[in-house]
């Protein structure tokens, strides 16, 4: 392109009467790296222009992480039924355990011999536990008193104690 | 639309509104998340996609709206401008070359970043993505004579700093 077309053209431009064309023609012809010193100013401006078009988002990951995230209807029905497995899973596993926990329970209880149906029977159950109770409780009694016997020895030695001092 | 449809027709715009997203925010980061609300807004608007003429345009203002509420919301000061790579390999220079070339980019950078809001929109979405006057009204929703005058302002205010540049070194 001669100079004169390059002077027309940015004069136009300038004046923002240039077309697209026009433009990109500009572009284009700054890009080469011999520039008539006249143009100094306009040069970098249309070089600074073509360099900010060759910007490009620098993340190789962009693209797989919007399209989950903009398209999230379609990634909606993926996690719904992901969830319900999972969902589906806990259930089941729940269901599981407390059948276990139940066969392990009833296999573990003692039935009792009933004393329900007869009142006499059950007033000596009754009596007999508590007999057995009240019999605990008479032995440790007895086992306690046997620790008075320090108190009282103590005691005994305080007295002498004192009645020493006192002389 | 499908996911499908999304992938091949949306996605591939992804470039041009992070850089406009960029022009606004200066941070890469924020930029991305921009687009990817942009994306997810797309989605859920895919209904009325039948209505919409030009869905790049419609994309590119949602981006700006999204750009703008998030500059408004933004209480703390605007970031630091990026430390932009730019791509020096065509022109095999110097390393000489190839720093003052780095120079002159960021300070073209700095000026276009230094324009008022609607003047840097508008060369943006013009000189650097190429879109026609009627496009640039659609994406920012005004007249055709407003972008003319921004567009007029915003190549005036740059070539004159230019000038200044080239004439005083400053």
């Amino acid at each position: 392109m001669d100079s004169k077309k390059i002077e027309e053209l940015l004069e136009k431009y300038w004046d923002c009467e240039t077309t697209l064309e026009e433009e990109s023609l500009l572009r284009e012809y700054f890009q080469q790296p011999e520039i008539a010193e006249k143009y100094r100013e306009a040069a970098p401006l249309f070089r600074y222009f073509g360099e900010q078009k060759n910007k490009t988002i620098n993340d190789s990951a962009f693209d797989k992480r919007i399209l989950p995230a903009a398209t999230k209807k379609d990634a909606k029905v993926v996690h719904l039924i992901r969830n319900s497995m999972r969902i589906a899973a806990g259930v089941i596993v729940l269901m599981v355990a407390v059948w276990f926990m139940r066969n392990e329970l009833r296999s573990d209880q003692v039935s009792p011999e009933d004393t329900f149906d007869d009142p006499k029977m059950a007033f000596e159950e009754t009596k007999k536990a508590l007999m057995m109770i009240s019999k605990g409780f008479t032995r440790a009694e007895q086992e306690t008193r046997k620790i008075n016997l320090f108190n009282e020895a103590q005691k005994e030695i305080q007295k002498s104690d004192s009645e020493k001092s006192q002389l | 639309m499908n996911s499908e449809a999304f992938e091949n027709h949306i996605l591939p715009v992804k470039n041009k509104l992070f850089r406009f997203a960029l022009r606004f925010l200066n941070n890469e980061e924020e930029a991305k998340d921009v687009v990817q609300e942009v994306f997810i807004r797309v989605w859920n608007g895919r209904e009325q996609m039948d209505e919409v003429q030009n869905w790049e345009a419609w994309c590119m203002r949602i981006t700006r709206n999204l750009s703008l509420d998030r500059i408004r919301s933004m209480t703390r000061k605007r970031t630091q401008p990026i430390e932009e790579s730019f791509n020096v390999k065509n022109y095999g220079l110097t390393p000489q070359e190839s720093a003052e070339h780095h120079e002159s980019m960021e300070r073209i950078s700095g000026l276009i970043a230094g324009l008022p809001e609607k003047q840097r929109q508008v060369i943006h979405l013009r000189d650097v993505e190429g879109y026609s006057y009627n496009e640039i009204c659609e994406i920012m929703e005004i007249d055709l004579n407003q972008v003319k005058v921004n567009l007029f302002r915003a190549r005036n205010a740059v070539r004159e700093k230019l000038m200044k540049i080239d004439a005083y070194g400053l």
